[in-house]
């Protein structure tokens, strides 16, 4: 079973882990309880409610064995200190950020992360409307 | 030297200020546009930038490529490391500083490259404990990131060395006496001084012995 590694638990992140979370090993990290309980009980992966910033969370939520690391939290710093870190400390193969600010995307393109920008995947959708 | 403060709370107002005085030119950034208007009262001199410093824009508009040392001395951990990160890789700036605010956070600060993350915690932390304590000791600085420090060392009336010429005491290796207080006098001893209960001494140490410098001093720790 793949190991995946959610930090953030907002609405895409609730979205993805429950999502994902029918055939692989998800954990969801979150700083606030309350975003963990939005999960569910539907959701069958572990939570770890904790700071990311603290890289003994990072450790605790496995993110060195992890196939993939989702960091896609509400704050673009925040997302791309953690997955910048993951990426160089741990060299965890797939590190995907979400990074609202689109002139971050592009600073921040680089060392094998992927970065995901919501402006961007809507400017995508729309343009296909018309193809 | 011209220096970029991103952060103007007490820490980066305080700080802009002391380098004005000392003439040095400062850029301080801060996005709360109220704490702008009001600093922009109360100093002269600085240029102030009302906006995101962690946004490359914003640090450009600071002419932060011109910056010979950029201090980010915001309140949270991930846009310090972000602003210092932006200002190295991107701008070329030569010296980061921030403040850490979170003592659990250094690694990230590591990771990103930081040239001198600055845990407040932790040193304000140490400086309280040695404040409460009631011990004969203080750790007056320290220099090297804390591996040389210089202690100031109360002799009691049990103190081993009590009563002692300098020549005649063993100190542990690495510690060297560099003065004695007497009352109002300052005395640089030498072979033949007279250590004397109720003096201070001063002392400078590497940090790994230090304990040995004062045990040698008083006697316990």
């Amino acid at each position: 079973m793949k190991h995946i590694v959610i930090i953030g638990s907002g609405k895409t992140g609730r979205e993805l882990a429950l999502e994902l979370s029918g055939d692989a090993n998800v954990v969801v990290v979150d700083k606030s309880l309350k975003n963990l309980d939005i999960l569910g009980d539907d959701f069958n992966g572990k939570k770890i409610w904790a700071d990311a910033l603290d890289i003994n969370t990072l450790e605790k939520a496995g993110v060195k064995d992890a196939d993939a690391v989702y960091v896609i939290t509400g704050n673009d710093n925040l997302n791309l200190v953690v997955g910048k870190v993951t990426k160089r400390k741990y060299g965890t193969k797939k590190v995907i950020l979400q990074v609202n600010d689109t002139m971050k995307k592009k600073i921040f393109k680089e060392e094998g992360l992927t970065i995901v920008n919501r402006t961007y995947l809507i400017v995508e959708v729309l343009r296909k409307c018309i193809a | 030297m011209y220096v970029v403060i991103a952060g103007a709370g007490r820490l980066g107002s305080v700080l802009a200020k002391k380098l004005r005085e000392d003439n040095h030119q400062v850029c301080l950034i801060d996005r709360n546009e109220n704490l702008c208007n009001q600093l922009a009262s109360e100093m002269s001199n600085i240029m102030l930038i009302c906006g995101d410093a962690t946004y490359p824009e914003i640090l450009k508009e600071a002419k932060i490529e011109k910056a010979d040392v950029c201090v980010s001395a915001a309140s949270n951990d991930e846009d310090n490391t972000i602003i210092c990160y932006l200002a190295k890789e991107l701008f070329g700036v030569k010296r980061t500083v921030a403040r850490v605010n979170d003592p659990k956070h250094i690694p990230l600060y590591k990771y990103m490259e930081v040239d001198n993350p600055i845990d407040s915690t932790s040193i304000i932390a140490r400086i309280v404990e040695e404040e409460a304590s009631f011990t004969d000791v203080m750790s007056l600085f320290s220099i090297k990131k804390g591996r040389l420090s210089i202690v100031r060392v109360d002799i009691p009336e049990a103190s081993p060395v009590a009563n002692k010429a300098v020549k005649d005491i063993t100190l542990p290796q690495n510690s060297v006496l560099v003065s004695v207080l007497r009352g109002p006098d300052i005395i640089i001893p030498y072979g033949s001084t007279v250590i004397l209960p109720g003096d201070e001494v001063i002392a400078a140490t590497l940090i790994d012995v230090e304990k040995d410098l004062v045990k040698a001093l008083i006697g316990k720790i």
